[in-house]
């Protein structure tokens, strides 16, 4: 085998893992609920009863408060798709399903990047569901389609890093328990980056730990990118910080992979 | 180590070793080979390294020591050739719930480098072998055990593997599914596939394999074809029972010759010797020419229960689970 024939085979593989991967997300009822409706329960939460933070001097004007926020959801949307997918992970590891694959002639990298591009196409998916939701409700969008396409592509990158994290931590310990006990880490990467308000309107620890958040860049960046304002982020340190965040990530998991083969 | 060639050998293993970490030697040591072709029956009682051994033989785990080749490649240094060279059913059928059989074919077939054409063919001909045409679209979660351990096995075919490992491949099956996949791996074999069988069930090895190990404490304790295994730890006995009983001591007198004789039970000698069944037509010539009316002679060859029973120093029911 050529190695162009190798590595579209490899390709080809981690997109049907990653097929995999979003339908078993969306038939597990378990999944869909920190997906889809925790950050839209959150979201209306948050914007009708904190709406009033929009009138304190120094917020951003970004028309109605659910426009500001909806950013916020974006990035917990994002987290949440990254950790049920390495719940998921686990779950194959505890149910023998990861054997199946790992006995299979597939690379190491294949079967990591399938989880990842999974959850980065839900990562996705979830943004212009939430984007929608908050359209409803009275968010509107200056930055337009590129500003909309640019919300997704950081929603995704951002999504498939958490994945990537999560099967990391997944393939290390193969605890499923463990894997559903790290929803409450979620929120503290969440609440340390500006996800619901301007990082300046964080407490001082906060505003101290935000700059070492990758959240932080990627969530003043989908803001910046839907409502085309340069002074609330740059969409392009975003992708940049969930980029690194992502290739970081990769390399943990797919030196977890290769160590279970050694250590399982 | 039996006698099959290295040159013919599916899979060759010699003196394999896994310690975990603590310490536990879960394989300790072993060597054996297993013909192409050939149906190897790997037995042992729960945690006596059978799947262990498995693990390391289909690259899933790798060897603390020693060395180990399948369909001609190393575990170790050749992996990849390996996993393309076997078809593996774990134990318990490890299937997604949520997942239909026609998607879990078709994805083991992308697994293996099948084009989305070629998984749809292939997914479709090996549901129709397995019968499950008609449970394809249904989600895993519906399936009973039987239909599991059915999809399993054509998901380990989807390439046409040389080398098909099964582990445990019908534990907790009823009776009829079980003969259902006994006789889809009698049929995957008689195409040319080689079986590396692991199993706790006696009558299991008995049916279906060509050669036997018997792995205890993580060593091979006994290996042979079962009526090799069987003939070392006995000779069969010929049950004969005369319809006068009046005539025993001077029937017992007359077949000493031909074999161990002992009393077996009412108007019953029991003979043992190695030749088996051959030594009905001298038994019963013998006695009727010294007109001894003979009732019944019955074969009873050592099972492989005994053979159990002798190397591993317990009955095979008390090491199987409840």
């Amino acid at each position: 085998m050529s190695q162009r024939q190798y590595l579209t085979t490899q390709v080809r593989v981690a997109l049907a893992l990653a097929g995999r991967g979003l339908r078993v997300q969306l038939r597990r009822a378990q999944f869909l609920v920190p997906s889809f409706m925790l950050p839209l329960v959150l979201l209306g939460i948050i914007s009708s009863g904190t709406s009033s933070a929009a009138k304190l001097p120094g917020f951003p004007d970004t028309g109605a408060f659910v426009g500001f926020i909806v950013g916020g959801t974006i990035v917990q949307g994002t987290l949440f798709a990254g950790l049920t997918g390495g719940i998921a992970m686990a779950a194959d590891i505890e149910g023998g399903f990861m054997d199946r694959l790992m006995a299979a002639p597939v690379s190491r990298v294949a079967l990591v990047m399938g989880r990842i591009i999974g959850a980065s196409t839900l990562g996705a998916v979830q943004a212009v569901v939430f984007l929608a939701v908050a359209f409803v409700f009275g968010a509107r969008y200056q930055g337009g389609v590129v500003g909309i396409a640019e919300t997704m592509l950081l929603a995704s990158v951002s999504a498939g890093a958490c994945a990537a994290l999560a099967s990391a931590i997944a393939l290390r310990t193969g605890s499923l328990q463990l894997m559903q006990n790290l929803f409450p880490i979620m929120f503290v990467l969440l609440f340390t980056a500006p996800a619901f308000f301007p990082r300046e309107f964080l407490n001082s620890t906060f505003r101290a730990i935000a700059p070492y958040n990758p959240l932080t860049y990627v969530v003043e960046g989908i803001r910046a990118a839907l409502h085309d304002d340069a002074a609330l982020g740059d969409p392009l340190k975003g992708l940049l910080a969930a980029a690194l965040f992502m290739a970081a990530s990769t390399v943990l998991a797919v030196l977890a992979m290769r160590s279970r083969v050694r250590a399982s | 180590m039996s006698a099959v060639s290295a040159s013919t050998a599916a899979v060759i293993v010699e003196d394999l070793v896994r310690t975990y970490p603590g310490g536990l030697r879960a394989v300790d040591g072993i060597n054996l080979q297993v013909a192409e072709g050939e149906i190897y029956g790997f037995l042992g009682p729960n945690g006596a390294g059978k799947s262990t051994a498995v693990r390391m033989l289909t690259t899933l785990l790798r060897p603390t020591s020693g060395r180990a080749l399948v369909a001609g490649f190393d575990v170790v240094k050749d992996a990849a050739s390996v996993r393309r060279n076997i078809g593996v059913a774990l134990q318990e059928a490890a299937l997604d719930p949520l997942m239909t059989g026609r998607e879990l074919l078709e994805l083991q077939g992308a697994l293996h480098g099948l084009s989305r054409t070629a998984s749809r063919a292939r997914g479709a001909d090996l549901l129709g072998r397995v019968e499950l045409e008609d449970a394809a679209e249904r989600r895993l979660a519906t399936y009973s055990g039987g239909m599991r351990r059915r999809l399993d096995l054509a998901m380990a075919l989807v390439h046409e593997p040389r080398v098909l490992f099964l582990d445990e491949p019908t534990t907790g099956l009823d009776p009829a599914s079980r003969s259902a996949l006994w006789r889809e791996v009698r049929l995957l074999n008689d195409e040319g596939t080689t079986v590396f069988l692991t199993t706790q069930y006696l009558e299991e090895a008995e049916q279906l394999a060509d050669r036997v190990g018997i792995i205890d404490h993580g060593r091979i304790v006994a290996e042979g074809t079962p009526d090799e295994l069987k003939a070392k730890i006995g000779e069969p006995a010929l049950h004969v029972q005369i319809v006068d009983e009046a005539r025993l001591d001077e029937a017992r007198d007359l077949l000493a010759p031909l074999g161990a004789c002992t009393d077996h039970a009412e108007h019953g000698v029991m003979l043992r010797t190695a030749e088996g069944a051959r030594a009905i037509a001298p038994v019963v010539r013998v006695l009727d020419e010294a007109g001894i009316e003979v009732q019944t002679v019955e074969v009873e060859q050592p099972s492989l229960d005994d053979v159990f029973l002798a190397v591993t120093g317990r009955p095979a029911e008390e090491a199987q689970p409840a």
